[in-house]
């Protein structure tokens, strides 16, 4: 224990991410793939599920989205649990190799905030307000000219939703650890690098990562209120 | 609808996708020579390229992993994914076959793993000792004990509530954890029975090698370590060795290649060459020497035969694997 | 002709029933008035002739055609009509393709939509604002927005829900205005709603009085607000006076009604032995001297008793037997010296009082 452990990995730390550490821009680089993608792909599904749980009545429409939403806290580590039972070699889809690989990453990430995504979109469909669709039906538009222009009002909130659901994503360690295994140079990514380090007491590097997740979180707030403001 | 904010998110989300892509591009790059599965979402875990080992945390913490692994890749071009787990957990993993060979230091559970027909092939690679660590003013009064008299003391102090003493417990069933009971049985106790719940002296960390020796630290607690993990972790904590002697003590680590016809699917080709590298002359000296330079000594001593075929280790660790 | 035709229309959300029976017929090239307090169930009413919402029974054609038996053919009869609604509502897009929205749905040349659009936003004054977020504009402008939106679709029938609620004087009189040149030049069917009762009267042709779920009278708008048919619509038009007696005679066309023992002329057949006299403030005459008595006019004396005003107006409350409210310009107020006390000729023709049948336990309760 020489110095202070905390300044020494500050100091460390900007170091790290000035110089552009390799390891350091790998595992962030890593990170925002695979969070970005699970976001991508969840976004493909979630987006047409949610609208189409918004525009057709059905009964039990409510115990669905009220269901969605209490799965917006689904627990990352059993998310983890449950994709790595799946995806393990004795899980059904264990023949798909998926396990201990970014793809299994992206898996996992995906279905964390699937519903998430799903449920966003329905509460950003439903702040359209019944006059506006009064209006858009008034104005002689087809049903599916309905469904287009009121997608396209609730574009910002919908992308809130988005931006929201990759922050969740890039920031949860429960199921990347499990799923991915935080194999070096394969399966690590920020939040399990960190994790690692801290263990291993190398402060500075987690620290580092630490900055930079935080930069990435405060990027998507920062874009999440000029969605907002609009 | 053409307008400003339309353009915005257009802008955005093209953004947002060409990040993806050159994260997709470039994110195999860094690791030199990873395979071109790595990035894509149908990575064949078993794919002639890339073996996957799960191994103890101990293993990891030291660096040692990390060494082998560049020196290896780079001779090979194959990609060494490491998963670090307790050694309870990476043989759970070989058996189910989403590894290819695992990497562990608990004799008795090795052995259940090979009698259960998962697997095959063990060499034993290194040993070192387990040390019992604890803070330097030995508030347990335990140095230069035996293990087994040191953990009946230690039991002793510890539900007699003597101020300062405690013991913080890997509670993982990893290798470490699993010699930690076997000295708890030797010295007279039932684990599940006696220890366990023996107070609140005894602590359950639940984590890997590393994390509980700084646990330890901050709490001024004993624990059991491997000498590797502590002392590549030496500079960072204020305990110190208080029992270091003992036949008990011995740690030694072994490969086991996971058994290709429980698992058709694993890379036993790619784990066979790996075990014969791992036994290897270059290779051993290598981790004869691994820490050597940092840590004024080295952290494993490497098994030769016949030394390894007589007691205390009665293993195998020269002969090379035919496939 | 009747451009529209609803009968026994019904409308219920969930257990509320919010309309109740409805029968109106809409005249090709009229302005249709409905005025109702709010609730009554106008907006529900509009919604269910525009074909945006279907109703829960009754029948309904438009442009004579059936609506309950032809579902397809809505889209169709709904691109024909337009409907502006009570709040503003605008589109996060630029003004011009809040404007273009109707023309795009009917898949409009681009061209055709490009300068009705101009044209639309000039007639509303809004030309400079073409390329504006119309979220941003303010609540009149957004208004006038929505108005042309509605306008470059030239709708046969326009539906006004409320137009001007909430509106500055000078946009609603934009408004107003657009409306009126639209019915005179363009032969344009209008149906608009409003509780303004000064909107319902300068610009409809017709009224229709809206109360709890049902059109309760319609006709010419003097009809309306002078001789309403019952008690509630006599109240909502804004009747000051609303006096229960007893027929006594019928003469010479003239009807002879008793209150507090005072007897009373009116032109109205009797409409039953118990009656209520509906008398509007602004037909009462106040004097300071006995006026020469005029045929078929009821000349009496009375005490002043209270003086409200409420500008331009003063309600001047005389006590005759029974209470009286009469209606008078602050100026004429000033003129006679009105003030409490003082005693004052009260003249009202037969003409102005108009008669309803007394409703049912609602016998001297009440002099409104």
């Amino acid at each position: 224990m020489n110095g202070n452990p905390i300044i020494e990995g500050f100091i460390e730390a900007i170091e790290l991410i000035v110089t552009l550490n390799p390891q350091v821009v790998e595992i962030t680089i890593r990170s925002l793939y695979i969070s970005l993608t699970a976001t991508f792909v969840a976004t493909l599904i979630a987006l047409p599920i949610g609208a189409l749980i918004y525009f057709y009545e059905f009964r039990g429409k409510r115990a669905v989205v009220s269901t969605l939403q209490t799965l917006y806290a689904l627990p990352t580590v059993i998310v983890g649990l449950l994709v790595f039972l799946f995806l393990s070699n004795i899980g059904p889809f264990g023949f798909l190799r998926l396990l201990y690989t970014p793809g299994g990453m992206i898996v996992a990430q995906t279905i964390l905030i699937i519903p998430l995504l799903m449920g966003l979109t329905v509460a950003a469909l439903s702040g359209i307000d019944r006059d506006k669709r009064y209006t858009i039906t008034a104005l002689g538009a087809s049903r599916l000219q309905t469904v287009m222009t009121i997608i396209a009002e609730a574009r910002f909130a919908v992308m809130a939703g988005v931006l929201l659901g990759f922050g969740r994503a890039i920031a949860e360690v429960g199921t990347v650890m499990i799923v991915g295994g935080n194999i070096r140079g394969a399966t690590r990514v920020l939040t399990t690098a960190i994790a690692l380090n801290t263990s291993m007491a190398n402060y500075s590097l987690s620290i580092a990562l630490g900055i930079i997740l935080l930069g990435v979180a405060l990027g998507v707030n920062i874009v999440l209120s000029l969605v907002q403001r609009r | 609808m053409k307008t400003n904010a339309t353009l915005l998110t257009a802008g955005i989300i093209t953004i947002l996708l060409i990040l993806a892509l050159c994260a997709g591009c470039t994110s195999p790059a860094p690791g030199g020579n990873e395979t071109p599965g790595a990035g894509a979402t149908t990575a064949p875990a078993s794919g002639g390229n890339v073996l996957r080992i799960a191994t103890t945390t101990s293993l990891e913490n030291t660096g040692l992993l990390a060494e082998l692994e560049q020196v290896y890749e780079s001779e090979t071009g194959v990609d060494l994914q490491f998963i670090a787990q307790g050694t309870g957990q990476s043989i759970d993993s070989g058996r189910r076959g989403d590894v290819d060979l695992v990497l562990v230091h608990a004799p008795a559970l090795e052995q259940q793993f090979i009698d259960d027909g998962y697997g095959i092939n063990p060499r034993c690679i290194a040993y070192n000792y387990f040390i019992i660590v604890g803070p330097e003013s030995d508030p347990a009064g335990i140095a230069n004990m035996t293990p087994v008299e040191a953990f009946r003391t230690l039991y002793a102090a510890g539900t007699n509530e003597t101020a300062g003493v405690a013991f913080v417990s890997r509670g993982d069933n990893s290798g470490t954890h699993n010699q930690e009971k076997v000295l708890w049985e030797e010295a007279g106790y039932g684990y599940d029975t006696e220890i366990i719940d023996a107070g609140a002296w005894y602590v359950e960390a639940g984590k890997g090698m590393g994390d509980t020796l700084i646990l330890a630290n901050e709490q001024q607690a004993y624990t059991l370590s491997d000498e590797g993990t502590y002392l590549s972790f030496a500079d960072r904590l204020d305990l110190v060795p208080v029992v270091a002697q003992g036949a008990e003590l011995l740690n030694r680590y072994s490969a086991i290649a996971v058994n290709p016809e429980m698992h058709p699917d694993v890379n036993a080709e790619g784990a066979a060459d790996f075990i014969n590298w791992l036994i290897s002359d270059e290779t051993k000296q290598m981790i004869g020497e691994f820490g050597t330079e940092e840590f004024g000594k080295p952290l494993f001593t490497p098994l030769y035969a016949p030394e390894c075929t007589e007691p205390p280790f009665n293993c195998t660790c020269a002969e090379p694997i035919t496939t | 002709m009747a451009i529209i035709e609803a009968h026994d229309i019904k409308k219920s959300y969930g257990n509320l029933e919010v309309l109740h029976d409805v029968d109106l017929s809409v005249r090709e090239g009229e302005i249709l008035g409905l005025i109702g307090p709010s609730g009554s169930g106008k907006s529900t009413l509009l919604r269910i002739l525009d074909l945006i919402e279907p109703a829960n029974e009754g029948e309904l054609s438009v442009f004579g055609i059936d609506t309950i038996a032809d579902r397809g053919s809505w889209l169709d009869l709904r691109r024909r009509m337009g409907m502006l609604f009570q709040r503003p509502i605008v589109f996060n897009a630029s003004v011009y393709d809040n404007v273009a929205m109707g023309l795009r749905y009917r898949r409009a040349p681009r061209d055709d939509i490009d300068r009705k659009v101009k044209d639309a936003l000039e007639a509303v004054g809004l030309s400079r604002y073409i390329k504006s977020r119309a979220t941003d504009l303010s609540g009149g402008e957004q208004q006038r927005v929505a108005l042309s939106r509605v306008l470059v679709t030239d709708p046969e029938i326009l539906f006004l829900d409320e137009p001007t609620a909430n509106l500055d004087p000078t946009s609603t009189a934009t408004i107003e205005a657009i409306v009126t040149r639209l019915n005179r030049e363009a032969n344009m069917t209008v149906v608009i709603s409003t509780h303004d009762l000064a909107q319902g009267q300068r610009l409809a042709h017709r009224v229709g009085v809206m109360l709890e779920g049902m059109i309760a009278q319609t006709g010419a708008s003097r009809e309306i607000f002078h001789e309403p048919k019952d008690r509630r619509i006599a109240r909502f038009v804004g009747v000051q006076n609303i006096v229960p007696g007893r027929v006594v005679s019928r003469s010479d066309g003239l009807t002879v009604v008793e209150a507090r023992g005072k007897q009373i002329l009116s032109t109205t057949p009797p409409p039953a032995d118990e009656v209520e006299m509906i008398v509007r403030g602004e037909d009462i005459s106040l004097h300071r001297r006995e006026p020469g008595h005029e045929e078929a006019e009821n000349l009496f004396p009375a005490t002043v008793t209270a003086i409200e005003p409420t500008a331009p107006f003063v309600n001047v409350t005389v006590h005759c037997g029974c209470d009286l409210v009469a209606l008078v310009t602050a100026r004429r107020a000033e003129t006679l010296g009105l003030r409490e006390g003082i005693e004052v000729w009260v003249s009202l023709q037969a003409k102005a009082v108009h008669l309803i049948p007394q409703a049912e336990g609602g016998k001297l309760t009440d002099t409104g």
